[in-house]
Parts: structure tokens; sequence; C-alpha cells
């Protein structure tokens, strides 16, 4: 088996050389979840990751040089992500990690990255530590973070003019920092909100009776929340009969308004949701957008594509653009690049903070409605609102 | 907290939510406990058998639109088939084999469904719609429920009873319960005890794929449903005492009471209180409220 393996990778290694690809080439280690509860996002991340990689190589590489990819699979465990991380350094000598799935992770990621001084370019967690407590000069952000998006919900909230809020978390590090940005985004936007109830569910939970039935109780308004994925789809089939979403106004992070959950959900899909989501397969305010998602649904197979490979794709781009930049793959020349650089992107132009290595990464926000015609939910309006803080 | 002292009727709402909760755990645990009660194999795939019931439920009541209780039907076929093949193939190799070697074979299990589950139906999160029937609230007079939930809290007594006539008051329970106590004596009068074996082995696994279809519109299918939901037959077969129905049955409705009320009293605090009666169980009363010492030499 091993040594199959060695003939094959020998054999593509003089294939390469022949036809006169470089031979120092660009190795990234990605780390996604492809199995578990995590392949949900993992598996679409990767046809984002693969179509940039594709995109870039079709077109020359970076300098002439290619870029190949290294995948592990990150089970949505930090520390099989730490270990995958360490493997990919020190076994396949990658020059730059990129990925991350899930706050948890990420932190994960990063520790190794800052450890083995490798750069780490984040392209979904969201927890707020990574560009603050825990940043360090190698790792980097392209995705949003949580202050961002508890501050964009702030402002939803004072613009619907509610008044008393609920708030339902998972309990880890992404819901705990999410509430933490919603609370300082109310301060600057909504002072008068009365924050009535902080209920919290373990990640992976199932059951979210007893935390509807207690905010049916408080009289809220407005349900702020981070239930993604799975999360919210159970939280809405269980708080549809008690009839939460008359009563309140549902306003949540976690991208539960992309269409992996629109379009899965179809008419289950409660009323008064307003979500946010980084990307929306029919939405081409961005020009640039309508070939990126052209291409995306010729690779996946579908008409209607998912959010999550735009994230992966911007990660790759980030890469390939500092490596041009830098003429190196150095990670502290690699570093020098990527501060303060910036690109477009088929969702916008996304420039990373020299200080905080961020990337000001902004997310469509609306409320979801029906449409005439299909049997699934759309935004409508579509509103950017850009990651800054006042 | 307040809201337990001053209004019945949210206290009501608790209760019902509780039970509905314990009652589709039971299913699932009951299923279990069986098993185990007889065949004396802890199977961790139990749970990927409750994912493999929900993922069948999709297929026939949300994407072949055949209904409800036809996916509830063939959950429990798909299941029983799935454990023909699994007892038949694999396990009665392994009766008299080390209980290590059965857990390391049902732990492989686990991995081998959740990719085939992954082959068959992809890692989305699924959505499947309640029956049109149980897609509101009924009029309790002084609040409305869920019906559905009402559905599961009745659903689940009825199957209890159904298992417990068939063990207690059938020809057939007495040989199963003979065959926990001394299966070479059953097997030396003349008793077909593998056909027990697959028997019990074919309830049980069609009770978690039950579980799992009637949870699907609560729960939605996807990848690693499966370890959530062991854990939580786990704690409550050992609450209750391994191998025991009535211990499944308490179990189960304990953990719903502990969890819904947990969540209450202590909302940032769900899940510390199961725990803390399974540590409480393990330490006073390891063989569960239910069950029987092991004894020695066993």
């Amino acid at each position: 088996m091993t040594s199959t393996t060695r003939i094959t990778a020998a054999a593509a290694a003089l294939l390469a050389g022949s036809i006169g690809a470089a031979q120092a080439d660009i190795k990234i280690g990605v780390l996604y979840p492809t199995s578990g509860t995590g392949a949900v996002y993992g598996v679409p991340a990767m046809q984002g990751h693969d179509m940039a990689v594709d995109e870039i190589n079709g077109g020359g590489g970076v300098g002439g040089e290619m870029l190949v990819t290294f995948a592990r699979d990150t089970k949505l465990k930090p520390a099989a992500a730490a270990a995958a991380a360490k493997e990919l350094i020190t076994k396949d000598n990658v020059d730059v990690l990129v990925g991350g799935l899930s706050s948890a992770v990420g932190l994960a990621i990063s520790e190794v990255a800052r450890q083995e001084g490798v750069i780490y370019i984040a392209t979904i967690p969201k927890t707020i530590q990574m560009t603050t407590t825990k940043l360090h000069k190698h790792v980097f952000r392209t995705s949003s973070h949580t202050d961002f998006e508890g501050d964009a919900m702030a402002q939803i909230v004072a613009q619907l003019g509610k008044t008393k809020l609920c708030d339902i978390q998972l309990d880890y590090a992404y819901g705990h920092d999410l509430a933490a940005g919603i609370e300082k985004g109310l301060k600057r936007h909504a002072p008068n909100v009365e924050k009535v109830i902080d209920l919290r569910s373990k990640l992976g939970a199932t059951d979210y009776n007893a935390q509807i039935t207690q905010i049916l109780g408080t009289g809220c308004d407005v349900v702020t929340s981070g239930l993604w994925g799975s999360h919210f789809v159970n939280f809405a089939q269980q708080a549809q009969p008690f009839g939460l979403f008359d009563q309140v106004v549902y306003i949540s992070g976690g991208e539960i308004a992309s269409h992996e959950i629109a379009g899965r959900m179809g008419k289950d899909y409660p009323d008064n949701v307003w979500s946010n989501t980084y990307e929306l397969w029919y939405d081409h305010t961005v020009p640039a957008h309508e070939k990126f998602q052209a291409d995306l649904a010729a690779r996946a197979g579908t008409k209607e594509t998912a959010m999550w490979p735009v994230l992966a794709y911007i990660g790759v781009k980030f890469i390939a653009a500092a490596a041009e930049k830098a003429g190196s793959t150095d990670a502290d020349e690699l570093a020098a690049a990527l501060e303060g650089m910036s690109i477009d992107t088929p969702v916008g132009p996304r420039t990373i903070d020299p200080e905080t290595h961020q990337a000001d990464t902004g997310q469509f926000w609306g409320p979801m409605v029906r449409k005439e015609g299909v049997d699934y939910r759309v935004m409508n309006p579509v509103t950017y609102i850009p990651a800054k803080i006042d | 907290m307040d809201m337990l002292l001053s209004n019945p009727t949210f206290v009501l709402i608790q209760v019902l939510n509780s039970i509905s909760l314990g009652m589709n755990l039971f299913i699932i645990a009951a299923g279990l406990s069986l098993i185990f009660g007889v065949l004396r194999v802890i199977n961790f795939a139990h749970g990927a058998f409750y994912m493999f019931g929900a993922y069948i439920m999709f297929t026939v009541a949300q994407e072949a639109e055949l209904g409800f209780v036809t996916g509830v039907v063939a959950a429990a076929a798909g299941l029983a088939a799935i454990a023909v093949i699994v007892e038949r193939g694999l396990f009665r190799w392994l009766y008299d084999k080390e209980h290590l070697m059965q857990l390391l074979l049902t732990f492989a299990i686990v991995l081998l469904m959740g990719d085939i589950a992954k082959i068959l139906w992809g890692t989305d999160q699924l959505s499947v719609s309640y029956p049109d029937a149980l897609r509101g609230a009924t009029d309790l007079g002084v609040t409305f429920y869920p019906s559905y939930r009402l559905m599961l809290a009745v659903i689940g007594p009825l199957i209890f009873l159904g298992l417990w006539l068939l063990i207690e008051r059938t020809r057939w329970g007495r040989l199963t319960r003979a065959a926990t106590q001394d299966m070479e004596m059953l097997s030396a009068l003349g008793i077909n005890v593998p056909m027990i074996y697959i028997v019990i082995f074919v309830i049980g696994s069609a009770l978690a794929g039950v579980g799992g279809a009637l949870a699907a519109p609560i729960n939605s299918p996807t990848p690693g449903m499966d370890a959530t939901i062991i854990v939580e037959c786990f704690v409550i077969v050992i609450i209750g005492g391994l191998g025991s129905l009535w211990g499944s049955f308490v179990g189960a409705l304990i953990y719903g009471f502990v969890f819904n009320f947990g969540s209450v009293i202590v909302p940032n605090w769900q899940d510390v209180f199961a725990f803390l009666l399974l540590m409480a169980v393990l330490l006073v009363r390891p063989w569960g409220l239910y069950g029987k010492p092991e004894r020695e030499g066993h």
C-alpha cells in the first residue's frame, strides 16, 4: 500500500516536472471537518477551496509555482485539529495553514501556528479572542467575528424598535462571545432594550423545549441567538407549534439565512426570522459574484449553491496574493505581506487590518421571506452591514 | 425560576416537556437495555441505528411523500433487516468472547454506518415536516401544547405496555427471561436460544429505528446525531438499571424531568444535573434503580 502510494507520488512528481511546473510548490495545509456533524460545512468548504486552487493553478500559479493542497479532517474537535495541524507542518512541510471550523477548533489551530511559527489563515471561526487576546503575529482571519456580528444584530433590534430581549446561545466560545458582542452592540445602538433572560444550550443539543417555553413565559418581543445549522433547524421545528415565531422577532447570527438552511427547511422555515450570511447564491450585488456562482454551481452540480465555499475560496485567494507579494513562502515575509493587504472577492473587497490581522468582512443581513414560485425562503431586502464598529 | 413558583401553567408545560422528551428517549433506551438484558452485549451502534431510523423517515416521508406512518413502519422494518444482518453476520461469533471484543465490534459498526449514512444521505442537516394532523397545538383547557409532543408522550407508555406484556405475559417472554438467567440450561432443554437472540436483537434495533423516525421532525437528521443519543441512552439505562424494562422507563422519565427542570432552574447549566444524578447512582447503587447486582464470577 505504502509503496504503491510512493510510486504514484513519484510518478505524479515526474509528470508535474515534465509539464514544466516549478519544483518549489506552495504547500497549503487545509483543515476542515469532512466527517461527522461538521461535514455539513466542511465538505462544501473544501469545494470552494479546491475551486480557488484550480483557478490559480489554471492561470499559471503564483509566480510559476503551483498551489498544492494537503487536506486533513478536523472532525470538529480541537484536539484532532491541533494534531492534524502539527502533522501538516512536520510531516508534509506545509508553508501555510488555512481553514478551521468552530471557534474552539480555530483557537486550537492558531495555537499550533503560534508554536510552530507557521501562518494560519482562519476562514470560518468567529470568536473575537482569536484577533484580540489570543492574537499572535502568524494568525490572520478572513471570516467575520462575534463583535461585528453582535453589533449588526443590535442594529437590527434598534431598527425594529424592540424592547424586551431574550438571548439564547450555545454554551461554548462562539455562543459566549456572540452574547458579549450583542451586549456591547445594544449599549451603542439600543441602550433602552431590557435583556430579560440569558439561556444556554450545549453544543449539539437537540431538545429546546425548556428554553422555548421559558422565552414564551417572559413575554420577550425579540430573541437574539447564535444557534447555527441543525441547532436552528431543531429549535425552529420545536418552537413553531408553540407559536413562538408569532410572538417574537428572531434575530440570529450563525448564518441561518444561508441557502443550505433555507433550502433544506423549505416551507418549514419559520416566520419573523432575520439573519445573516456571507453569500447568497441568488444575490449578485457584487458583479464578480455571478461568474463565481456559475463556476461553483457547475462544480457542485446544483443550481443553488452553499455559502461555505466562498469562505474557503477567499482564504486561498489571500494566500496566493500574499505569496505573490512576498515572493516567498517564509512565514514572516508572508505575514508582512498579509498585513494591510486588500483583495477583491466575489462578495466585495476585503482588507486585512495590519494591527488586528482581521479582515473587514461584513455580512448580508435581512428578513427571510416567502418568494413566489419557490418553496424555500429568500432574504429580501438584502442589506450589507459592513464590518465596522463606531 | 420565578415562573416555577408563580405560574402553575408554566409548571404544567415543563412537566409535559419532560414527559415527551423522556418518552421519546425511552423508546430508544428500551431497545438498548433489552438487547443487553438478553444478549449481554452493550451495543454502541444503537445510536447509529437510531440515526438510520431518522434518515429512513426523511427518505420515505419527506422525499418520497409516502406519509408519516409509512415512514415509521419503514424505519422499523429497515432496522429489523439491518439487525438480522448484524446479528447473524457479526454478533453471533462474539457471544462467548470477552466484552471488550464486543464493544470494539459495535464501535466499528458505528463508524461504518456513519460513513454509509454520509454516502446515502450526504452531509446536510435535513429537515422532516410534522405530519399535517399533528402540525399545530392542542388545547388542553389551561394551555396549548404541541400536538406532536403529546403524541410522543402517549406512544412511549404504549410501547412500554406492549413490551411488558410480551416479556411478562407470554410463553415466549418467559423463555426470554430464562435465557437471561441460564442460556445453557435452556439450550439443553431443547429451546432454540439463537432464535431468541435474533428476535430480541431485531426488536431492540427496530425500537431504535422507530425512536429515530419519531424524533426526525423535532430532531433534524444529520451526521453525528448518533453520538448525542447514545450518551443520553447510556445515562438513562445506567440510572434505571441495564437490562430492566422498568429501569429504562423510569430512567427516561427521570432524565426528562432533570433535563427540563435543570434548564429552568439554572438556565446556563442544563446538562450538569443529569450527570450528577448518574454519578450518584454509580456511587451508591451501581446496578441502577431497577437493576440487579451482578453475581460474582459472572
